[in-house]
């Protein structure tokens, strides 16, 4: 049956995902500022100031209106780094992920990984060493409050947040001495709600969402199985960049099965 | 019944809307057919009078579904004809009546009678969503009863509709449904099935029970249509109303295309069955109120919610499906199952977007191309 609709339909449009993901970013915000105080003014002030100058200069080449979503990664970047990090090697790793984890791509959901994802691996990758430091509980628990407010509105997957515990739980479980503590960790909260759950990362069929969580989940637990443990940063950013490489490849293999499947309905349909 | 209440037989009181002066038959609800006028602006026309017909299958007309008069042609991208509006005179029914007593049990005199009087236009092919060809045989036809509601529904015009159409096709008819008592008895060839869910939408059950492909054609028709082409059977007349559901109120009946509101002039379609009014969108908590103040982003891509495949009946993953749409890409698309949608199926997907994409038009333009390849 179709409709006439005389009104139009109120609907996720990307500026209102920006804004309440933003939104949903804030407890983990507040918090951190109230761990670290003073200490947040600076790296914030630096994500923002780099990510207007790359926002803008895009938006001035492409002729277009500025694009808001940005901000997102450019605040969970902060939110992740480890304590002592120099602001200039925060402003090129934060350049680097912007611009080719996201900008390049035209716009949100044109491209394939999550930008703080590619900042955060490049500062990993470049700048070795700084990891000492980490967000403590309050920005987990803030952070889990931002999950569970997106998981809600389904601007994230149950299917990848359930696929994720599970993976992880099941290769820590077979760990010989599984580290159950790590998991409150805030760097492993906030990796999962805005790195690994993030749409555009993530497997965009059903199926794929499971396989792509419990894939994330189980890097997680094996990079993290070393020393630094899983809350760690390195196995988290790591584990999302990985996973988010092979969702494509999921999704493939998910669409083929769908084809076969639909193919076998219509002889015997 | 027993157990209904007074509340429950309310809203199936149908009441004529009289409030209709303008109608419109409208060519987008037809895609890819050029129409030939046969009328003129200020001409006069009795209901059931052709008004334009295909110019590639000239059998195939289009019929006024009111008396009136002809009040303005308009036309489309090059020259095409877009839309006749028809002015109601209120005081005549003068109809053109037409000859039954050939097609009784002659399936090309029928097919001749349906063409003539505009019921072929009750037919939608699936892949397509075309008019079907003249002489062509479907695989099956599914008749969609949205409404189970015997008092909106007259079963007897709905059986002798449903006698006729097996003279169209050596296939299955298969009645769908909301559960509950049958509307007809079953029969070697009457099938019965029963929509699952709210969704009362023909491509899930086609999808579900035939799925359709290059080879397999099927048509799809509302019980509504073939409740008037078995008044037409009956009475020598075309049927020009349809029972209309609204959103928040009861059914009401309306002449095919009625215009609603001749201001913005957004008119029912040859198959709209449900208008959804503003009371419906009034609602809204204040946070969404809120966040529909934001401007909008330019060139916002599709970002793959949960809430496309909930809103999406088929085996046919619509992520992937919508990517192959935006891209034009006809290949995937048609991998992806693009041949079982029409844009009534897609159009939960556009609303849920963030990009704000059409949806039905992209998969139209795909459906075209493929449609060329398998004619060509």
């Amino acid at each position: 049956m179709t409709m006439v609709q005389t009104t139009p339909v109120w609907r996720w449009e990307a500026n209102r995902i920006t804004a309440v993901t933003a939104l949903a970013l804030l407890p983990a915000l507040a918090m951190a500022v109230a761990e670290r105080g003073g200490a947040m003014i600076g790296p914030v002030a630096l994500a923002l100031g780099v990510w207007a100058v790359w926002a803008g200069m895009f938006a001035r080449l492409r002729g277009q209106p500025l694009a808001w979503d940005m901000i997102v990664p450019a605040l969970v970047f902060v939110l992740m780094l480890p304590g002592a990090v120099p602001l200039w090697q925060q402003g090129v790793a934060l350049s680097f992920g912007l611009v080719l984890g996201g900008l390049i791509f035209g716009a949100r959901g044109r491209g394939f990984v999550n930008p703080a994802v590619v900042a955060l691996a490049f500062l990993l990758f470049s700048f070795p060493g700084a990891t000492a430091g980490q967000p403590g509980l309050g920005v987990a628990i803030g952070a889990g409050l931002g999950g569970a407010v997106l998981l809600l509105l389904g601007l994230i997957s149950g299917r990848v947040v359930l696929g994720f515990g599970l993976g992880l739980a099941a290769l820590m479980a077979l760990q010989p001495a599984p580290d159950w503590a790590a998991l409150t960790s805030a760097t492993l909260a906030l990796g999962l709600v805005f790195l690994i759950a993030d749409p555009v990362a993530a497997a965009c069929t059903n199926v794929g969402r499971w396989v792509y969580g419990g894939l994330a989940g189980a890097l997680v637990a094996v990079l993290g199985a070393g020393a630094a443990g899983v809350g760690a940063l390195a196995p988290v950013v790591f584990a999302a960049l990985l996973a988010s490489v092979f969702a494509a490849l999921i999704d493939q293999m998910v669409i083929a099965a769908n084809v076969r499947y639909r193919k076998g309905r219509q002889h015997h349909g | 019944m027993p157990g209904m209440t007074q509340a429950d037989v309310g809203p199936a009181e149908v009441r004529p809307d009289g409030a209709v002066r303008c109608v419109a038959v409208l060519a987008r609800d037809y895609p890819d057919v050029i129409f030939d006028l046969r009328v003129a602006e200020g001409d006069k026309v009795l209901a059931g009078q052709a008004l334009c017909h295909d110019r590639a299958r000239p059998e195939i007309c289009l019929v006024s579904p009111v008396a009136g008069r002809v009040s303005h042609i308009s036309f489309g991208a090059r020259r095409r004809l877009a839309r006749i509006d028809i002015a109601v005179q209120a005081d005549s029914d003068a109809a053109r009546r037409f000859d039954t007593l050939v097609p009784q049990d002659d399936g090309a005199g029928l097919r001749r009678l349906l063409q003539q009087a505009g019921a072929w236009a009750s037919f939608r092919t699936r892949p397509f969503g075309h008019l079907p060809d003249p002489d062509a045989s479907p695989a099956a036809i599914f008749v969609i009863a949205a409404m189970a509601d015997p008092r909106l529904l007259d079963t007897e015009l709905l059986h002798r509709g449903m006698a006729a159409l097996k003279l169209l096709t050596p296939g299955p008819l298969i009645l769908c449904q909301p559960p509950g008592p049958p509307l007809l008895p079953e029969d070697d060839r009457l099938r019965l099935a029963r929509f699952s869910g709210p969704s009362r939408a023909a491509g899930p059950m086609i999808h579900r029970m035939m799925p359709v492909s290059r080879q397999r054609m099927v048509w799809q028709a509302t019980a509504q249509d073939v409740v008037a082409i078995g008044h037409l059977l009956a009475c020598g007349q075309i049927m020009g109303t349809r029972v209309v559901t609204r959103a928040g109120q009861g059914p009401v009946v309306l002449p095919l295309g009625a215009v609603l509101d001749r201001a913005s002039q957004p008119c029912l379609g040859r198959y709209d069955l449900h208008l959804d009014d503003a009371a419906a969108d009034q609602r809204l908590p204040v946070w969404k109120r809120l966040l529909a103040r934001l401007p909008q982003a330019k060139g916002a891509a599709m970002l793959p919610l949960e809430s496309f495949e909930r809103a999406f009946p088929f085996a046919i993953l619509p992520a992937p499906l919508m990517r192959a749409l935006a891209c034009g890409d006809v290949e995937t698309a048609e991998r992806l199952g693009c041949l079982e949608l029409l844009e009534e199926d897609v159009a939960s997907l556009g609303a849920l977007c963030p990009s704000g994409s059409d949806y039905g038009a992209m998969l139209r333009r795909v459906l075209r191309s493929l449609a060329q390849e398998v004619r060509a």
